[in-house]
């Protein structure tokens, strides 16, 4: 589904990203996990075609992200708040994805019935701008909007971050829900180590940029991670 | 601790990513500031001769002194709605264990280095020296001169804590107003002469130093209303000045949903400049850009020139669609990112920006046809000035605003905000300016203006002619800038 080849990103002299070579295939949910500074959002965003790289490409589908843009007709994505419109209503909002997507009216009434539980009547129906809602729900309302369009490829940039218990847990259930009943593609970074080993199946360590674990979860994944993390430096 | 506060205040300042983008542009407005705080002296300076010119048989003492109060009247209007409060982030310092009444003090302090402070002391300073002295000898001029410095600071304290009053007690500032405007009634009816009261009440004042007590009680009072307010609220939340945007649900965007695509990008477009503050500022000043033609259009030397009138006609037609394209992409720089992953048809997306700039310049147009009263010739060059305006200014601003990749924060103010403001932009698009002009001058010198006109109105249908390919060659530049935009439109 997606092919990085050969990417890197160098900033002044600092290397943040270098990518030689990995595929995420179909259906596949891919979790990333790393430090502060590892390149996770750099990586994402050159997914996303938000970031030119200083060499290499991303292939979406076989097509390169940066010449042709059909793959943002099946890629639903939040990496964060510069991914909304904060001087909208969260229903201006949907609104406004909606059309942009050709979503009918109807679909967006089963998009709101769909997020019913997930929005836990602190979203809809407030009239409040974006700007005035909380962090957590600014984050929730980023997310849906994300998977409106039924997406083939999810990118989502810590989405457990800000959200309250409940939703982490509705959140972490929603995404093994899709992985379990269609054919979405995830990729989601996360620091919340137990998080990432629950919803995804194959788990990725970036450090300095440079893929240093690339693992396929099962019971002893988040012991691995949990060493990896604790004896660096 | 003071001097603590006011390194981190300059820092503040100078390391903001607004300061070295900038400097070339700061160096511009500190120079024109400097400009303006000479001129204001020379005035002090010369204000004597002057009032001895205009008024020669009053005393110039009791004259300025009859002003005065005029001045400190305006300048509480002027304030309100210029001077900023000062913007100590004060979460930052709350959990500290520093005591509430120095940062109450620090802000209150900080407020006094105002620029709305020290500009009436240029002009006061060299009064109280060439008006003042010779009346009473210096003791009396000092006198004077602590009153008024009384006076302003407590404008000053007045103005702000109006200001703090705006978000939860609007009345208190309704209020004042009409007081205000009550006194000026009644000195327009004749009942009372504020000026009369003012320059009798300074004159007395300044022979008899006691009675400074009264300025000394206004500004202490004044200052301890707003210290009170300080000490009650200083919560972050309660210290915004902000209101929540309260928004109605039911509004009928239904027609512009019917256009599709470009109905939507049309009515966020309209979102955006409704809702935020830095664009409704934008908004309130396109009577500014409509009605000042009525400063050059009465008077007869100025309808001789053609190349000013062009001008003119450029900005009057076009002055606020100059603005909305500059700032076409720099405006979403908040949600640019939103913009760039979702499935929008960047063309047309840039389409849609060239008929809103379309519109623009329709309704200035149209607005100001009334200008044919002061001459057809108006009308005319009006017009031209509308056609090129649509058909080529706006082309050349669109792929211009590529180049302006400030992050802009829209909930800030408009008034003095230079944020995104870049000055090579503007260097940039100046020439575009000067365009019909050039076409003009061979026009002039051979004796047919008309035709010049004709031609500057052609040159702008023919534009529209090539629209397309023009917003292509747009389009084009916009999908390789957008990454460089991307990245600068996230920097915070």
């Amino acid at each position: 589904m997606i092919q990085i080849s050969n990417l890197t990103k160098v900033y002044g002299t600092q290397t943040v990203l270098d990518i030689p070579d990995l595929k995420i295939n179909k259906c596949e949910s891919f979790g990333l996990v790393g430090n502060n500074g590892a390149g996770k959002t750099t990586m994402f965003r050159c997914i996303l075609d938000l970031i030119r790289p200083n060499t290499g490409a991303v292939l979406s589908r076989g097509n390169d992200v940066a010449k042709k843009e059909n793959w943002k007709i099946y890629t639903g994505s939040y990496l964060d708040d510069g991914f909304l419109i904060d001087f909208l209503t969260p229903e201006e909002y949907f609104q406004f994805v909606a059309d942009v997507y050709g979503l009918s009216d109807g679909d967006l009434k089963a998009f709101y019935h769909d997020f019913e539980d997930f929005f836990n009547n602190e979203i809809l129906g407030k009239k409040k701008l974006i700007r005035d809602l909380s962090a957590g729900n600014r984050q929730k309302i980023g997310i849906s909007a994300a998977l409106m369009p039924k997406p083939e490829i999810l990118v989502l940039d810590e989405p457990f971050n800000s959200l309250d218990p409940t939703t982490q847990i509705r959140l972490k259930n929603l995404l093994k829900t899709l992985k379990k009943e269609t054919e979405i593609t995830m990729l989601i970074s996360s620091h919340d180590l137990n998080h990432i080993t629950e919803v995804c199946d194959r788990i990725v360590v970036l450090h300095e940029g440079k893929i240093v674990h690339d693992l396929v979860t099962n019971q002893d994944t988040l012991k691995i991670l949990e060493d990896y993390f604790s004896v660096e430096k | 601790m003071f001097l603590k506060f006011l390194n981190l205040q300059w820092k503040t300042l100078t390391r903001s990513p607004m300061w070295h983008k900038n400097l070339v542009l700061n160096l511009v407005i500190g120079f024109f500031l400097l400009l303006f705080g000479v001129y204001l002296l020379m005035l002090g300076l010369l204000l004597s001769k002057i009032l001895e010119e205009l008024v020669p048989d009053r005393n110039q003492f009791d004259l300025f002194n009859g002003i005065i109060i005029y001045y400190f009247l305006a300048d509480l209007v002027i304030r309100f709605m210029m001077q900023s409060l000062p913007r100590l982030t004060i979460e930052s310092y709350l959990h500290l264990p520093i005591r509430k009444n120095r940062i109450i003090f620090y802000m209150m302090g900080r407020s006094i280095a105002d620029v709305f402070n020290l500009i009436p002391l240029l002009v006061f300073i060299p009064v109280t020296f060439t008006i003042v002295h010779p009346q009473g000898g210096g003791s009396m001029a000092l006198t004077w001169l602590a009153s008024l410095c009384m006076l302003i600071l407590a404008n000053n304290f007045l103005v702000t804590y109006l200001k703090r009053q705006l978000g939860s007690k609007p009345w208190v500032v309704g209020i004042t107003g009409l007081i205000l405007i009550f006194f000026v009634v009644l000195d327009k009816l004749n009942v009372i002469s504020i000026s009369a009261i003012s320059a009798s009440g300074f004159r007395y004042l300044s022979h008899h130093p006691v009675f400074l007590l009264i300025p000394l009680i206004w500004m202490t009072g004044t200052f301890a209303l707003h210290y009170k307010f300080l000490k009650i609220h200083l919560f972050p939340d309660e210290m915004q000045v902000k209101k929540a945007f309260e928004v109605d649900q039911k509004e009928g965007n239904r027609y512009l949903r019917s256009l599709g695509l470009t109905g939507t990008i049309f009515s966020l477009e309209l979102k955006l400049y409704w809702r935020n503050k830095r664009t409704r500022t934008m908004i309130y000043m396109l009577p500014i850009f409509l009605l000042y033609g009525f400063l050059f259009y009465p008077q007869a030397q100025y309808m001789k020139q053609d190349g000013f009138l062009m001008f003119i006609g450029i900005f009057i037609t076009g002055g606020m669609m100059i603005n909305y394209a500059n700032y076409a992409f720099g405006y979403e720089s908040s949600f640019f990112d939103a913009l760039l992953t979702k499935n929008l048809d960047f063309f047309k997306y840039i389409r849609m920006k060239f008929y809103i700039a379309i519109l623009i310049c329709t309704v200035c147009f149209i607005l100001t046809i009334p200008y044919a009263f002061f001459g057809l010739k108006i009308l005319l060059i009006n017009a031209a000035m509308y056609l090129y305006n649509i058909g080529i200014l706006s082309f050349i601003l669109l792929f211009f605003a590529t180049f302006n990749k400030n992050r802009i924060d829209l909930k800030r103010g408009g008034a003095f905000n230079y944020q995104g403001i870049g000055a090579m932009n503007w260097l940039s698009i100046i020439p575009a300016f000067f365009l019909p002009i050039i076409i003009m001058i061979p026009f002039n010198i051979a004796g047919h203006p008309y035709y010049g006109m004709a031609l500057t109105g052609f040159v702008g249908i023919l534009g529209l002619f090539f629209s397309k390919s023009l917003l292509k060659i747009i389009f084009r530049h916009f999908q390789k800038r957008k990454y460089i935009m991307a990245v600068n439109f996230r920097e915070k």
